[in-house]
């Protein structure tokens, strides 16, 4: 129970700093918005193509902007040093972990409900919002994912010189599995295609389980000094 | 010291193997009935990839005792084979598209196994991208072990993950079966020779990391 709390202590701690500083999440949603608007002249999205492109100009939106918020909430860790607080608390390194991933799973879903919302109003898809329920058990896993390796990948790459922007190269190769998921189970699902969106939502709950545990094991290794 | 002497004589030993090696696939190997003399690039082809495979798990394992042991010992080994593993793979990449070109009629095709080499190439480039950030050495060690480890499980589910896309690359039992004894005396010899490389890069490159460690700490001496 107390270890949990620490974790909840740490989304709190995430929550009000967000709140205050409004540092991650509007940066997030500004690029997922310009992101969105990039697409519109890269692709020819007109009617009839809009339901074949949606998967992929909106896992490769959710991929980016992810990226961006996880660098800058771990960057706000490293700042000074902020994180070391956390290390001599009686907070375990595990929670602390759990902590993270929960904020940033936070702060991922607001930006995909908000992605969603652009898409559907700028591509003209509404779509997309109607079929959210069928919708929700991959972007969820696929979310999960992304937050797992997100996290420990951005404190990694944080403690570089050259920053969260090292983040990317770490963590696209790893995601691979999560991203070829989470774009062929939505688009199973927006198309009605035959395949199975049940093989690929198995796969992205086995990558999560097994990063969940590898991380967990080796997190503490990331943040000891 | 013990390492240099393995050294010498892998060198050696290479001396001989790989001359042989090349004779054997070029000149002695019967050229394949369909594919015709392209085929010999298999003997290179399969030999790199698997001691890429070698050099990354040893990475994978060198990661695991650095982070149990706490000796930098595991650091160097670890780095080490995985500049030997990235090296085989950027070969192993090559000759299969210098392969696919006549006989797949592509250079490239999005297939499972051409892909999960592909994206393992990716972590390991990461994973020195990260080693060449770190100033301290031992921060170093410590987070590119957690890349080694976390790089190398992801190979099976990423192997698994694009397997749902239809594979279009000849499976090794079949062509195993179907291999003229010759052929097979090759390729067993090729895949020897490679191996012995991989060591022998391995070891060269574990006993420079060593050296350049033990001037580093002699320069923090004559600076105290």
């Amino acid at each position: 129970m107390k270890f949990m709390g620490s974790a909840i202590a740490i989304l709190r701690k995430d929550i009000l700093l967000e709140l205050r500083g409004k540092e991650s999440l509007s940066l997030m949603l500004f690029l997922s918005l310009l992101l969105l608007v990039i697409f519109n002249f890269a692709l020819d999205t007109g009617k009839e193509n809009v339901s074949s492109l949606a998967s992929g100009i909106l896992w490769v939106v959710f991929t980016f902007s992810g990226i961006l918020g996880m660098g800058r909430t771990s960057m706000a860790e490293r700042d000074e040093d902020a994180y070391l607080s956390i290390v001599f608390s009686p907070a375990s390194a595990e929670s602390f972990y759990i902590g993270k991933v929960l904020s940033n799973l936070l702060f991922l879903v607001i930006m995909e409900i908000f992605t969603l919302l652009f898409f559907a109003v700028l591509y003209d898809f509404e779509k997309i919002i109607s079929m959210l329920p069928q919708l929700l058990p991959g972007l969820l896993l696929g979310t999960l994912g992304f937050s797992l390796v997100g996290t420990l990948f951005s404190f990694l790459t944080t403690a570089s010189r050259y920053g969260e922007v090292l983040l990317p190269f770490l963590y696209l190769p790893v995601v691979v599995p999560i991203i070829l998921g989470g774009v062929s189970s939505m688009d199973i699902i927006l198309n009605a295609k035959a395949g199975g969106a049940g093989k690929w939502i198995q796969i992205m709950a086995v990558f999560d389980i097994l990063y969940f545990a590898v991380s967990l094991l080796l997190f503490r290794y990331i943040i000891e000094e | 010291m013990k390492t240099n002497r393995t050294i010498s004589i892998l060198f050696f030993l290479l001396l001989v193997m790989m001359p042989l090696d090349f004779y054997l696939i070029f000149k002695v190997a019967p050229t394949e009935r369909i594919m015709g003399d392209v085929q010999r690039i298999f003997y290179l082809h399969v030999s790199l990839a698997s001691g890429a495979f070698l050099a990354f798990t040893c990475t994978f394992v060198s990661s695991i005792l650095f982070l149990w042991k706490k000796n930098l010992i595991w650091d160097s080994a670890a780095s080490a084979s995985a500049e030997t593993g990235l090296l085989f793979a950027t070969l192993v990449l090559i000759t299969g598209s210098l392969w696919a070109r006549p006989i797949w009629n592509v250079w490239w095709t999005w297939d499972p196994r051409l892909l999960t080499v592909l994206i393992l190439w990716f972590i390991y480039v990461g994973y020195f991208l990260l080693r060449g950030g770190i100033a301290d050495r031992f921060k170093k060690a410590q987070y590119s072990a957690v890349i080694g480890i976390i790089g190398y499980i992801d190979i099976p589910v990423i192997r698994y993950a694009t397997k749902w896309w239809k594979s279009i690359h000849p499976l090794l039992t079949r062509e195993g079966g179907g291999l003229n004894p010759v052929m097979k005396n090759v390729m067993f010899f090729s895949l020897t020779t490679f191996l012995v490389l991989t060591v022998f890069l391995f070891l060269f490159r574990f006993r420079l990391a060593r050296i350049e460690e033990r001037l580093q700490k002699l320069k923090k001496l004559t600076e105290d």
